[in-house]
């Protein structure tokens, strides 16, 4: 192979050299992605049932919040939090932006997931589980809820595939992670062959091991 | 199911028919630019492929003041390296305007070259020795020291003043490097964090999350406001060169000798004072 060719040997012997970097950039990239699925989880849940609410405002509050977020690009968001914030006093550090900004990006599909999960139980079923002396948190719990499994979970399970790959969005703002130690380390030595391919592979490695795990939860759960 | 077996095998293969009739349509292209990408590997030849187009492909910057700027009054390209592609072009066509011009940033420049997207690149392109192991620079046509830009209200009058803050720095530059040294001489250490543009490098200095911007001198100048300064340490001078792939040696020959002898007729030295780049 040549000197030109972008995967040339000399090439991923430096990338070898270089593997610190890179698994301190994993590191990040695992980090941010628990805590933001973790917290994309709980706003699915919650503002998901929002959505289902019967008071009218609640139901507002899940538009409102599903709206704003689903249709406003995440790099937006983020570069916000990172560049705009500080200059009214709320300086984050990083990591905690990309949980933040991730998770409450997520969260949004997550509340869509959980409400079109709630909407696929028929109607009756609330009303039947009423009528015999459930109150709505108790019907909601008992009986809805476990019923809307087989609907949630696949699309959860997308969700939450997308959120590993969108913990990249830190590269734009130098949050140390997978994709921005590739960039930087490429970007100065311009062996960007061996440094994109290990990063691909590597999301590819995370998002399949998850998707593995959560295909174990589908069988459990008997969807 | 509400398809039939039978009907789901033709929707299948329909759709597998039509991806691979795009697959086909994106190929035929590739394999054109690879054959003269192959071509063009014998030293050589890139001259009659660039003359057989009938123009050359420069990599250029765009955000540049001086160097390579696109002007929002006009629209026009405009600057000392866009001048210079311009005497290159003339060199090979006797035509200044034989030119197409293709915006680069730092951490595409390498990218573009490799893939024969571009001839050659003509964009603040420092020289080094990493570099130099996968290109042809020609002799350096300018020579630029780094600066650091801060605010003015974060009372930084050295680079003494940085121990233990962030610098931010653009992805794909020599510069970090060139900073890093001279913090390990005046005894501080730094931390850096890198953007993929300038601008996004000022955003993170007015946000606060840098406490000053590296980079070259000159590129620095025009991010300077009411709010910022330029400190007076300089430092490790930045030789900018034109780059070409290895194994283009004919086209980096000619690229020289026009660096050369415009530096010999004095014409260089014209050009720099046209643009204020005369110090």
């Amino acid at each position: 192979m040549d000197v030109n060719n972008p995967f040339a040997l000399y090439k991923w012997q430096a990338l070898f050299d270089a593997r610190e970097l890179f698994i301190d950039g994993l590191t990040t990239t695992l980090e941010v992605t628990v805590g933001a699925l973790v917290l994309s989880i709980l706003l699915g849940i919650v503002f998901g049932i929002a959505g289902v609410f019967p008071n009218r405002v609640i139901r507002a509050l899940n538009r409102v919040y599903v709206e704003f977020f689903q249709n406003t690009p995440l790099v937006i968001q983020v570069i916000f939090i990172y560049n705009a914030l500080p200059h009214i006093h709320i300086v984050m550090p990083v990591l905690l932006i990309g949980i933040i900004g991730v998770g409450v990006y997520t969260g949004a599909y997550m509340a869509e997931a959980v409400r079109g999960g709630i909407m696929s139980v028929s109607k009756g079923q609330l009303e039947a589980a009423m009528s015999q002396g459930f109150n709505y948190w108790q019907a909601m719990w008992y009986i809805i809820l476990p019923q809307t499994k087989k609907v949630m979970l696949p699309a959860m399970a997308n969700q939450a595939i997308n959120l590993v790959k969108n913990t990249s969005v830190l590269a734009m703002i130098a949050g140390g992670d997978l994709m921005y130690q590739a960039d930087s380390w490429s970007g100065s030595n311009m062996y960007y062959g061996p440094a994109y391919f290990t990063a691909g592979v590597s999301y590819w490695i995370i998002c399949f091991l998850l998707s593995k795990y959560i295909n174990k939860l589908e069988k459990k759960a008997e969807v | 199911m509400f398809l039939s077996k039978k009907k789901l095998m033709v929707l299948a293969l329909t759709a597998i028919t039509g991806l691979s009739l795009l697959a086909t349509g994106c190929g035929s292209e590739d394999s054109a630019s690879s054959s003269s990408a192959s071509s063009s590997a014998a030293s050589g030849d890139i001259m009659k492929t660039i003359k057989d187009r009938g123009y050359i492909k420069v990599g250029s910057k765009v955000d540049v003041p001086l160097f390579g700027y696109k002007n929002p009054d006009s629209g026009e390209l405009e600057g000392f390296e866009i001048d210079l592609a311009k005497a290159i072009a003339k060199k090979i066509f006797n035509d200044p305007s034989k030119i197409e011009f293709t915006p680069v940033v730092a951490k595409t420049r390498g990218p573009l070259l490799d893939s024969g997207e571009l001839d050659t690149v003509i964009a603040t392109y420092t020289i080094n020795d990493e570099r130099k192991k996968q290109y042809d620079f020609s002799m350096p046509y300018y020579t630029d020291p780094v600066g650091l830009l801060v605010k003015q209200s974060d009372n930084i009058s050295s680079i003494k003043d940085l121990n233990g803050k962030t610098i931010a720095v653009p992805q794909g530059a020599t510069t970090k490097k060139a900073v890093e040294d001279a913090a390990k001489a005046a005894g501080i250490e730094v931390k850096f964090a890198e953007f993929p543009t300038y601008p996004e490098c000022k955003a993170a200095l007015m946000s606060g999350r840098a406490s000053a911007y590296a980079m070259d001198t000159s590129n620095l100048a025009g991010y300077i406001d009411d709010q910022t300064k330029i400190l007076p340490d300089k430092f490790a001078p930045q030789e900018y060169g034109a780059a070409t792939k290895k194994g283009n040696e004919a086209l980096a020959k000619i690229i020289n000798d026009t660096v050369k002898e415009m530096k010999d007729s004095g014409e260089l030295d014209q050009l720099l004072v046209k643009w204020k780049l005369n110090k």
